[in-house]
Parts: C-alpha cells; sequence; structure tokens
C-alpha cells in the first residue's frame, strides 16, 4: 500500500497536500479499498466554508455513502469535477486523478494535529484486519 | 471517511470458503456474510449474464407434518394450500392480526400432509412464535434451520450449469416447482429476477455442491456472490426484502402483493381488516422511482412533492449494469402514478426523480 512521504493524514483517512496557502484534499489508497467501487461523489461548491473535521463531501459505493472529512479549516477554492461524471478515478487514482476539492487554508497552525506518512502508516497497518 | 466496526456475528457454514474466496465479510442481521467477493459491480453482471452462486444458509427452515397439518395451514395462510401439490411450492406474506406482514415465505408441499417453509433469518424467533402459539394437535413443527444449508445458483446459465453438475433429471423442473436431492431439495426459484435454483441440504453436504457448481461454472463464467449484489439484483427486479418493504405495520395490498393473498377464501389472521382496505382502497402503495437529478437514494430519506411529505424510500440503490440510481417507496395513493415527479430528499435537498412501473428489470423468456 501506498504513503506518499509529501502528503499530511488524518485518522479518518483523508489526506492532504498543501501547496502554500493552498491545499487538495482526497481519501487514501486504504480508505478507497475500504470503499470499494466509487460510484458517486457530492462535492463541495465554490466558496463554501468548511471546518476541521467536518463534513465536506460525500463519496459513495453500492452499498453505502461515506462522508469525507476536512483536513483543516478554510474556503473552497475548487473540487474535482471529473469525479462527476468518473467516480472511480478515486479507485484508480487516490492520491492524483481522484483528489476532491481545493480549498484556501484559514488557520495553518491546524495542520499541526495532522499525521505525517510514517504515522497514518503506522495506524493502518495496525488497525485489525478485516 | 468513518468505519464501522465489526461486530459478533454468526458464521455461516461455508464461512472459510468464502474467505478463501477472497470475500469481504460483513454483518447481515447478526450472520456474518460475504458482502462481495471481487466486486459488486462484477457480481450483478455476472448474474445477468452468466450465472453466480449465492450462500444463503442463513436463512430459517420449518417441517410441520401431522395429520391435521393441511387444515392448521389452510386456515392460517393467506392463499390456499390444498391445490398446492407434492412437488409444488408457492409464495405468500405471513400475515398478523391487524393485516400488517411478519414475514413473506416460501411453502413446499412435501407429501399430503408434511410441508416445508422456508423464512427470513432475521424473523425465525417471531415466526416460531407466530406458528406455534396457533399450532393444533395433529401438526407438529420442527424448526430445522441449524440443520439445513441453502445455496441459490442463479443467471441465464444455471440450468445449463445445474444438470451438468446433477443431471437431466432436474432439467425441465419447472418455476415453482422441486424435486428431492441429497436430503434435501432443488427447487426453481429465486431472488434476481432470472432464471435460477435453490439448493436445500444438510449442512454437512453443502461444501461438496459448493466445490461440484464451481468446478463445472467455471467454464461459463460462474462467480460467488456476495449480498452486496443480491441487493441490487432483487432491487432492480422489484422483490421486495423484510425490513425495508415489509414490515408488521404494512399489509400485503400496499406492498402490491394482493396477487400473494387470497380474499376469496375461508378466513385467516388479519384477512377481515385485508377485506375492509380492498374495498376502501389502500391509502400508500409500494412504488418505483428513477432519480432525474444528482444522487443515490438510500432507505429512509423523505420524498416530497411540492415541498410536502408524501412518503419514505425503503430501498435504494446505484445499479451496475444500467448505471442509474433507483429505489422503492411508500408514497400517498394519489402521487402513486407512473410518471409522476417526486422529490428525494437526499441529505437535506430535493433531487428529482420520477415514478416508474415495476419491476425495473425482466429477463427475456
Amino acid at each position: 500500500m501506498d504513503f506518499p512521504e509529501n502528503l499530511k493524514y488524518t485518522k479518518t483517512h483523508e489526506w492532504i497536500a498543501v501547496q502554500g496557502a493552498k491545499a487538495k484534499v482526497g481519501v487514501t489508497e486504504h480508505a478507497q479499498k475500504e470503499i470499494s467501487d466509487v460510484v458517486f461523489v457530492e462535492l463541495p461548491k465554490q466558496g463554501q466554508a468548511v471546518q476541521q473535521s467536518k463534513p465536506a463531501a460525500v463519496v459513495e459505493s453500492v452499498k453505502a455513502a461515506f462522508d469525507i472529512y476536512a483536513p483543516v479549516s478554510g474556503k473552497i477554492t475548487g473540487a474535482n469535477k471529473a469525479l462527476e461524471s468518473n467516480p472511480g478515478l478515486i479507485n484508480q487514482s487516490p492520491y492524483v486523478d481522484g483528489w476532491i476539492f481545493e480549498l484556501e487554508i484559514s488557520h495553518p497552525a491546524e495542520l499541526n494535529a495532522l499525521m505525517s506518512a510514517a504515522q497514518y502508516r503506522e495506524m493502518v497497518l495496525q488497525a485489525p484486519k478485516h | 471517511m468513518t468505519m464501522t466496526l465489526e461486530t459478533e456475528a454468526r458464521k455461516l457454514p461455508l464461512h472459510e470458503e468464502h474467505l478463501q474466496r477472497g470475500a469481504r465479510m460483513g454483518d447481515f442481521g447478526g450472520w456474518l456474510v460475504p458482502l462481495f467477493y471481487t466486486s459488486i459491480m462484477e457480481e450483478h453482471a455476472a448474474v445477468r449474464a452468466q450465472a453466480g452462486v449465492f450462500d444463503i444458509s442463513h436463512m430459517g427452515e420449518f417441517l410441520i407434518e401431522g395429520p391435521e397439518t393441511l387444515f392448521f395451514l389452510e386456515k392460517n395462510l393467506p392463499r390456499r394450500i390444498a391445490p398446492v401439490k407434492p412437488g409444488q411450492a408457492v409464495y405468500m406474506p405471513l400475515v398478523n392480526d391487524r393485516g400488517g406482514m411478519v414475514d413473506d415465505i416460501i411453502v413446499y408441499r412435501m407429501a399430503e400432509q408434511k410441508f416445508l417453509i422456508i423464512v427470513n433469518a432475521g424473523n425465525i424467533e417471531k415466526d416460531l412464535h407466530w406458528f406455534r402459539s396457533r399450532l393444533i394437535s395433529g401438526a407438529v413443527l420442527t424448526d430445522l434451520s441449524e440443520e439445513m444449508g441453502l445455496l441459490a445458483l442463479q443467471g441465464p446459465l444455471s440450468q445449463t450449469i445445474l444438470v451438468e453438475c446433477f443431471g437431466a433429471f432436474y432439467k425441465d423442473l419447472r418455476r415453482f416447482h422441486y424435486k428431492d436431492f441429497e436430503g434435501g431439495i432443488i427447487a426453481r426459484t429465486g431472488y434476481t429476477g432470472e432464471d435460477g435454483y435453490e439448493i436445500m441440504v444438510p449442512k454437512e453436504k453443502l461444501k461438496k455442491i459448493w466445490d461440484v457448481l464451481f468446478r463445472v461454472g467455471e467454464k461459463h463464467g460462474l462467480l460467488a456472490i456476495g449480498f452486496g449484489a443480491r441487493d441490487t439484483l432483487r432491487l432492480e427486479a422489484a422483490m421486495p426484502l423484510y425490513g425495508h418493504e415489509l414490515s408488521d405495520e404494512i399489509t400485503p395490498l400496499e406492498a402490491d402483493l394482493g396477487w400473494a393473498v387470497d380474499l376469496t377464501k375461508e378466513d385467516f389472521p388479519g384477512s377481515g381488516i385485508l377485506k375492509k382496505q380492498a374495498q376502501e382502497g389502500i391509502r400508500k402503495k409500494r412504488i418505483g422511482f428513477e432519480m432525474i437529478g444528482r444522487g443515490i437514494p438510500r432507505q429512509g430519506f423523505e420524498i416530497q412533492k411540492d415541498g410536502k411529505t408524501i412518503g419514505a424510500v425503503t430501498s435504494g440503490s446505484f445499479i451496475p449494469t444500467t448505471g442509474k440510481n433507483i429505489g422503492m417507496a411508500y408514497v400517498a395513493i394519489d402521487q402513486a402514478k407512473t410518471g409522476n415527479k417526486i422529490n428525494v430528499m437526499v441529505r437535506g435537498n430535493p433531487v428529482e426523480a420520477a415514478v416508474v412501473s415495476l419491476p425495473f428489470y425482466a429477463r427475456k423468456r
């Protein structure tokens, strides 16, 4: 399983890629496997304010809907429209083509609460196997 | 994303076989069952195009026998039992005194005074109580649920596969008929909208049959199918599921199961209420709908028309082979007409849908 070094991670299996004042968000490879085939994505709206650890998007499999939480607070500056016609990108490329939304970070200090790749890897690999 | 924790649940007799095939296991009514092996998408498509095998051993089996059995069933079940011949089976709801549904069951006539009844796993205790509280002397009920296993072979190639496995003796079995097999039966029944069979045998024989089915079926594209695709297949075929479309508070007439109750027969539990309802007309009805706007309907979502609540979703899903988002619901009778535009409330937002005729999918015969 892949845990890119340049990302930060949440306990709820989102990743965030920080680039200056902005950041892209998606779900991890582990998360997409747990969700199974993604068949529907509900994206946040441009300009929408999101709060750390609160739902910002919804990803659905055939069986269930999963809330995607914002890793940090901020304002939505973009969303991956390609997911509306091709939600399977989240399964095929969770870290690149399957990114979900982009936001402008309002409290950069919130990033300190997130996990490094090594910490997240440890959490996932220690979790009981299904 | 939040993940659910695994709970203590009962294991199926073929639990190890499911793990060996890479199944993702999950809880279904207190049972640990395979949700999918490869993916719901692939498994749903396989049953529509070739064939699939389902382990449904969680289901309950009762045997009722003794000289008064026919009299007892005729008095308590909502369809005529006397015309059902040995070798034949019949589907119906069990009705409570209020006209609601205790369960939906299949009754198999084994002999003049001997009947097998297959019931939903989650209703075994409730059904046992329902039958036992009504039993008369001369009719004895035995719960075989612990001893019996059940596999379903479903899909357009299921006849070919079954005959290759178990012989031409089973070839011309008609729908809702069965023949004896290995201390149990093979019946031409199913829950997918496809041709197919359900195979009930003592559970120690399950593995042998499972293995034969796959050894023979592999070249025909036979796959093991989990409960995820079982649900999307039955939804597309508009077959109701207890706990979703059926409950103690819903009547067979509201559920569009009027064809499975006989209001011309002598009294049975709830018959007075059902006759009255048939006369006065139902106020709500089970319907099918297809989403027009973006969103997947799920059980419990409210349905509105012009901002007013008119009903609720009982089942809903994305359908792998068609890519459509569909559902079943109960709505007020004046809103149940095919073509009626309704709004499904998806996380608080109205999303447009249209009432469509059921089933969503019917195989070519």
